[in-house]
């Protein structure tokens, strides 16, 4: 937890930024000078190679129908509840394969957020701010990128398989953009050469010439930048192997299930043990305002069985202890069950988890009332969320860039780690 | 402001046409068009900063930057030649006053507004595909219209909006008057009042209750579809006679069953509405689907309208001027644009009052403004100097902005000369697919972002993967008129061809180092064929091609 700090710190910090503003470089080049001076970003942020992986329930899972269960309630649902290998602890009978798992997680039951739609809870789920017309906040990812990243390597240091958010790298600029793999973890198009590699190195020579030429002129930051990721491009052409699974995939199929988003958990290992910060991995379909028992039925076992294979190999790979494995969705849902067997947004009280790298293993935090209404004990906000998560993985929470001449820390100011929770 | 007298009687005749034309001019702007305004406060600033400005932008430099803010595009080689090659000295004022009168004009000056006012992705449901808007906007800037009418006619959304266009921009906040009264602030006086919308501003003077009154304005507003005209929905805006905006404190404070009290409409902290109350049997009617909804008793929405876009509002003209100001210079003299909070101040404030004084003087006229911008110096700066800023603060040189997804697409097509060898062409552009020949999906996803219409870059690799993996292809035509056939049949010396190469895609000249190494490299194998098309691929790619500067 940073110590709140006086205005007149802010203010001198301002007035400092404001001479680097007018010695003309701008704010912008603060956050993205890291582009082209990397032994100064190494001695300013020692690397660490550590490593997160968001599992993102998209349209909002259930708590009730996950590890928050009102058994008897007139809120609870149909399913039954089942023992987990954490005594006294129950979860909802669609993940079995969890149940066993819960001495090596957290289980946060009392998450209160503050946005209920799609859109604004995608995006405060992501950057931990809510949305506002004048700044691009970065996600998660991109923050994951800029302080774990490795520099050095050739693999983009944010990677979506199928997920969602709305901001990408946001004011943190071009470098921590997320690059997207498709649906099944495959690379998007136009990732394979159109020309022979004697070709292709000759017409890049070329290229390269009339870049030096234009950079004699042209000093804006731009085109750096787009020099920059022409070069990511380029070396990413030359690692198509690191994406593929497709020789190892009958190897682990049984481990993480058969299943989309099972190659997408074997996928996103693959990628961490490659050297990439951040991998996010997306499930959809949990907007269940119709139907919601036969879409959790649906959805959540093979979710459970790949979570579970993503840990169990993460642990005997030796990786999980450098390695955090967020869950969450945007939302949770709503206690009352509505006419069509569906259950709406609810923000006030739903649950989310952690698992490996600097948080607690076997620990469930928080509870909510008999009914799931309000969290009756140790709310979690989403700052706070945040603040932990970064906490984690050993990133000060308060740690601040700069929107423009304005700074903002990662976490937002006053959000505090929650100390129970880690490690 | 008042418009001193005591000058001499030598300024009596202009004072007089000033006078006459605009009555709310000033003496100076008689003798002192508003071009040199410009460059005198911005050198001005500029030694005050003791920042050197860059020396002139080349014939070749300017005549780029101008095709593609004014037409969205590159010149043709022909047209970037005659040019480059004419010798008058009036030639810079001349393409600005014919490219103002191109009707590529109104094209492009539609998609830079549209993505202010929606941009690539509208929150309502009927406003993702908005064909209605983009003809009504294009015939705006085609006839001249005023801005403060354009914006009006907006807000007042009269008609429905497949026919008539300007009521799109109130049916994407459908059903949501925070959104709209937000984005009405926003958007066209450069207040931010989000912050407010939950509680009270910090920093600023908006209160929660001021936002609430904003939004008072749009409460009333449902849509009504009225039927289809082809595959588009006609939409009305309907207003109900009666209808109050709840304001039940402060968020953090807020839980279920929590009714509030009402709020009435008031001028951004201001003044309140003065509005006639309805009758006690007054009650919200249903509107019928099918039917044009009733004109209320009472029009709030029109209320607003006016008091937005009446010459004496203290932020409309402001930050119009401002913005637009922005679009041509790279960066607003408040920047970011739509937060003109006083926190964030004026990089040029008696130029930013000269600014708006001249526009609404001359009645928001927006090619007048455009004209005056386009000539003064400082849009002509050059390039060079050491500046890292994509858009420096003192404007010592241009602007470097990443081309928008319909600047580039068009850009490509001109580049290879894209007209002659496909006949489909027009019809396909008429039908509105914009990047033809090339997959809008793909260029969008690659070149459409960010979409706020303030051209900041944010790059990365995959639009390099498209780029340099096949993205182009269907541009590389070897049919006849097209600049690869031309290439591989002409029998002029390659010196010349490498000439062709460049006025075509970076419409300049090379220099000798250039002209000499693409010779080189041209020349290099029996058949050219391959090496024409990598030539034309790395010009059509680089960096000076992908930013406007």
């Amino acid at each position: 937890m940073q110590p709140q700090c006086p205005t007149h710190e802010h203010v001198s910090r301002r007035a400092l930024l404001k001479g680097t503003l007018a010695a003309g470089t701008g704010g912008a080049l603060l956050n993205w000078g890291n582009l082209f001076n990397s032994q100064a970003h190494a001695a300013t942020a020692a690397k660490k190679t550590k490593h997160c992986i968001l599992l993102w329930m998209n349209g909002g899972a259930s708590q009730f129908e996950t590890f928050d269960m009102k058994v008897g309630a007139d809120t609870g649902g149909p399913f039954r509840e089942i023992k987990t290998n954490l005594p006294g602890i129950h979860i909802c009978e669609t993940m079995p394969k969890m149940a066993k798992m819960m001495d090596k997680i957290t289980v946060i039951r009392s998450m209160h957020t503050s946005q209920i739609d799609h859109p604004g809870g995608i995006h405060l789920m992501h950057t931990a701010y809510s949305q506002a017309a004048n700044i691009q906040f970065p996600e998660i990812g991109a923050v994951m990128a800029k302080y774990l990243g490795n520099d050095e390597s050739p693999l983009p240091q944010f990677v979506k398989i199928s997920s969602q958010g709305n901001t990408g790298s946001g004011f943190l600029g071009p470098k921590y953009q997320p690059f997207s793999l498709n649906h099944s973890g495959k690379l998007p198009p136009f990732s394979s050469n159109s020309v022979d590699a004697e070709r292709d190195d000759r017409r890049h020579a070329l290229r390269g010439f009339l870049e030096e030429k234009y950079a004699e002129k042209h000093k804006a930051v731009t085109s750096k930048m787009h020099r920059a990721a022409n070069d990511s491009a380029r070396k990413l052409l030359g690692q198509r192997k690191a994406f593929e699974i497709e020789n190892e995939w009958p190897k682990y199929r049984d481990l993480y299930g058969d299943s989309l988003f099972g190659r997408r958990c074997l996928m996103a290992r693959k990628l961490v043990q490659s050297g990439v910060a951040f991998v996010e991995v997306g499930q959809s379909g949990y907007d269940t305002h119709a139907d919601n028992f036969q879409g959790h039925k649906g959805l959540l076992p093979p979710m459970d069985h790949a979570w579970a294979g993503l840990l169990t190999d993460l642990a005997s790979q030796g990786l999980l202890e450098n390695t955090l494995v967020v869950w969450m969705g945007e939302i949770g849902r709503t206690p009352r069950i509505n006419n069509r067997a569906g259950r709406d947004h609810y923000v006030r009280a739903w649950s989310t988890a952690l698992a490996g790298c600097g948080v607690k293993a076997g620990y469930v935090h928080g509870r909510t009332d008999e009914r799931g209404l309000d969290v009756a004990e140790d709310e979690v906000t989403e700052g706070d969320f945040f603040a932990t998560v970064y906490q984690a993985l050993g990133i000060n929470p308060g740690q601040e860039n700069f929107a423009g001449v304005r700074p903002v820390p990662i976490a937002p100011f006053g959000s505090k780690a929650v100390k129970e929770i880690l490690a | 402001m008042t418009c001193s007298v005591g000058r001499g009687f030598g300024f009596y005749a202009a004072w007089v046409a000033v006078v006459v034309l605009a009555c709310a001019t000033s003496l100076q702007a008689a003798d002192t068009s508003l071009r040199d305004v410009i460059d005198k406060h911005v050198a001005d600033q500029q030694a005050k900063q003791k920042v050197s400005p860059a020396s002139p932008a080349t014939d070749a430099q300017f005549m780029r930057r101008l095709y593609l803010d004014l037409v969205g595009t590159i010149p043709t080689h022909d047209d970037a030649k005659a040019f480059i090659d004419d010798k008058s000295t009036d030639k810079r004022a001349k393409l600005i006053d014919r490219l103002l009168d191109d009707p590529r004009y109104a094209q492009h000056q539609t998609d830079v507004w549209d993505m202010v006012w929606f941009g690539r992705n509208p929150p309502g449901y009927d406003a993702d595909k908005r064909p209605g808007f983009h003809k009504w906007l294009a015939e705006q800037f085609n006839k001249n219209t005023p801005y403060d009418r354009i914006v009006s006619a907006m807000l007042k959304a009269e008609g429905n909006t497949a026919e008539h266009g300007a009521p799109y921009y109130l049916v994407q906040y459908r059903n949501k008057p925070q959104d709209a009264a937000q984005a009405v602030a926003q958007r066209f006086l450069g207040v931010q009042l989000q912050c407010a919308r939950c509680h009270d501003h910090p920093y600023e003077p908006w209160k929660q209750v001021d936002f609430y009154g904003m939004a008072a304005f749009y409460t009333r507003l449902s849509t009504v579809e009225v039927g289809k005209m082809g595959q588009e929905k006609k939409v009305m805006i309907g207003e109900q006679s009666v209808g109050e905006i709840n304001f039940t404190g402060p968020a953090a404070e807020d839980g279920p069953g929590k009714k509030g009290v009402p709020i009435k409409p008031k001028f951004l902290a201001t003044k309140a509405l003065d509005e006639p109350t309805p009758g006690k049997d007054v009650k919200p009617i249903k509107f019928a689907s099918g039917k044009a909804p009733p004109k209320p008793a009472f029009s709030r929405k029109d209320a607003l309208a006016d008091w937005v876009t009446a010459r004496d509002n203290p932020y409309f003209a402001r930050a119009a001027a401002n913005r637009i100001w922005a679009q041509f210079m790279g960066r607003g003299i408040v920047d970011p644009v739509d937060d003109m909070s006083k926190d964030n101040k004026p990089s040029h404030p008696e130029l930013l009052d000269a600014l708006t004084q001249q526009f609404v003087a001359h009645n928001f006229d927006m090619k007048w403004y455009v004209r005056e911008l386009c000539n003064s110096k400082t849009y002509q700066a050059g390039i060079a100097g050491d500046a890292e800023h994509a858009t420096p603060k003192w404007y010592e040189r241009a602007k470097v902005k990443p081309l928008s997804a319909e600047q580039l697409s068009a850009a490509w097509r001109v580049a290879v000369s894209y007209h002659k060898v496909d006949s489909k062409l027009k019809e396909r552009l008429d039908k509105g697919e914009w990047s033809y020949p090339l997959t809008s999906g793909y260029v969008l996803r690659f070149f459409g972002k960010p979409s706020n219409g303030e051209g900041h870059f944010q790059g990365g690799l995959h639009e390099h993967l498209f780029l340099n993996n096949g993205g182009l292809s269907k541009l590389f035509s070897r049919n006849k008129g097209g600049l690869y056939h031309t290439m591989l049949e002409s029998k002029e010396p390659w010196e010349q061809k490498v000439d062709r190469l460049f006025l075509s895609i970076l419409s300049r000249y090379p220099d000798d180092a250039e002209r000499a190494h693409f010779v080189k490299y041209l020349s290099a194998d029996e058949r050219p064929d391959d090496r024409v098309r990598e030539a034309m691929w790395a010009l059509m790619t680089c960096s000076e091609f992908r930013f406007n500067h």
